[in-house]
């Protein structure tokens, strides 16, 4: 099934009529955004859209089809596949994966119980986040993360500012070094998906790939998964997306005690951004990490800007 | 002339009979029906309760096992909600109640009943699922037992008023 046919699946009877007239690629549609009561929106191909009634892609929101309540919990019902009671953990956090591995975020009324998030109601905004995998966008990066003297890698950090791809790479990090390329035979990762956005695992099975050596844990807490991985399946590598807190930190710490390699995403813009959060810089201070890799959006989403080893001295810059 | 009578009087009183035994005996079977769409119900709730299972494979997994008066009706919900056709699970389920629960003895009333419970599946988190499911099996219990208390009496009754019906039909024939 592709894209197209898996989204307009989700979408209420309405917005499947105008998205199924819509005449754009879908391999490049980004994001749609519904809001209720709200004009519809997309992004495509980094740009914003909206959309009008007879399909068209407009700039002016005052021309675009305003999505209603009874849109959004339409297209709640199929994207829960009828069942919203299946869902709750997902929803407690935020997001359903679903077919394909598209990511869906939901906003609305958070039910609170003890300080903690129960549920939500009145689920009033929706983010479909379509999923795209690049292979082969971690090709300039790899011959840096591989350490050819022991057949295996450098403890590896991606810096990136959000929606600048690093899932993207770490995910195509993952497939190459669990197949195995030109530079290293492949190995055997676990992979922590807390957020299960690096597999986007629909009912346990992986929609996107991995490679052959990788086992996942799903929606798994990272510090809790990272300890359960070692114990569970000697992996040789493990990867992580979006570390920083404290109980990550003293994971990170096992892990690497343990003799496996990392690789892991942060949020940030640069070594020194790192180094001013209290959490992260003891990750920095400690040298625990062998490559930092910064990537930007300055030349399209996952430009790889710099390289940097553990002293901070610079292996790779592009700032074109 | 008088054997005609007779033959005619024999025939009306023999339908009439037959009649209020149908009539009794639908009072009998939708005991059945009431009993086995708790059943359903029962297992319905068991998947959602302990396996968190989506109401699609639920009820197909339930299609599968079930080979009762209600095969079709499951079947047909399944199928319509794995086509993921656009059309509500409520459509679905009330669709489904008005074409493939004709040869069930239901009543309308029970069939407005099911599909108002309909209206209230899926769309709720899991607790509230759980009652609405508890809600439902309580109320297909009490018209159960209702029905069981006094059908004995209803079904004495029609049979008495078929022949009754006959032997009076007959007398005016006469």
């Amino acid at each position: 099934m592709n894209t197209k046919d898996e989204l307009l699946k989700i979408l209420s009877l309405k917005l499947r009529t105008i998205f199924g007239k819509l005449k754009i690629d879908f391999e490049k549609l980004q994001e749609i955004r519904l809001r209720m009561n709200a004009p519809l929106l997309i992004i495509y191909e980094n740009v914003e859209y909206f959309i009008t009634e007879e399909a068209k892609l407009v700039k002016n929101p005052t021309l675009a089809v305003i999505v209603t309540k009874n849109e959004i919990r339409e297209t709640m019902e199929y994207i829960s596949n009828y069942s919203l009671y299946a869902f709750e953990d997902e929803i407690k956090q935020g997001f359903i994966t679903i077919n394909g591995g598209h990511r869906i975020g939901i906003a609305g009324k958070t039910i609170i119980e003890d300080d903690v998030i129960k549920g939500m109601k009145h689920i009033s905004f929706i983010n479909i986040r379509l999923a795209h995998q690049v292979k082969g966008c971690a090709d300039p990066v790899l011959p840096y993360l591989i350490n050819e003297k022991t057949d295996g890698i450098y403890h590896t950090l991606i810096i990136s500012p959000p929606r600048c791809g690093k899932t993207t790479l770490l995910r195509d990090i993952i497939r190459q070094l669990s197949d195995g390329n030109t530079y290293l035979s492949g190995k055997s990762i676990g992979v922590v998906d807390e957020r299960s956005e690096i597999g986007a695992c629909y009912m346990g099975t992986p929609q996107n790939e991995l490679g052959i050596r990788t086992d996942i844990l799903d929606c798994c807490p990272k510090a809790k998964g990272m300890m359960m991985l070692i114990r569970s399946m000697s992996p040789q590598i493990i990867a992580v997306d979006e570390i920083g807190s404290k109980e990550d930190l003293e994971a990170i710490d096992y892990v690497i005690g343990c003799g496996c390699k990392l690789i892991a995403t942060v949020h940030g813009s640069s070594i020194e951004d790192i180094k001013s959060k209290p959490v992260l810089s003891e990750l920095v201070q400690k040298k625990l990490f062998e490559r930092y890799v910064l990537l930007s959006n300055v030349n399209g989403i996952g430009h790889l800007d710099e390289i940097y080893d553990t002293v901070g001295r610079k292996l790779y810059a592009d700032h074109a | 002339m008088l054997i005609t009578k007779i033959i005619g009087c024999l025939l009306v009183i023999i339908s009439t009979t037959g009649m209020g035994m149908f009539f009794s005996n639908e009072l009998r079977c939708r005991i059945e029906d009431l009993k086995e769409l708790k059943k359903l119900i029962l297992l319905l709730r068991g998947d959602i309760r302990y396996a968190n299972t989506p109401l699609p494979e639920a009820i197909s997994g339930i299609a599968r096992r079930h080979n009762g008066g209600y095969e079709t009706f499951l079947s047909k919900v399944s199928s319509k909600l794995n086509e993921l056709s656009g059309i509500t699970f409520s459509q679905i389920w009330k669709e489904a109640v008005e074409q493939e629960l004709t040869k069930t003895s239901l009543t309308k009333k029970d069939k407005l009943h099911l599909v108002q419970f309909g209206e209230s599946l899926g769309y709720l988190d899991k607790d509230m699922q759980m009652n609405t499911l508890d809600l439902y099996i309580n109320q297909l219990e009490d018209e159960t037992l209702e029905l069981s208390k006094t059908v004995k009496e209803k079904a004495y009754l029609l049979n008495s008023l078929g022949i009754m019906a006959g032997i009076f039909i007959s007398i005016i024939m006469l």
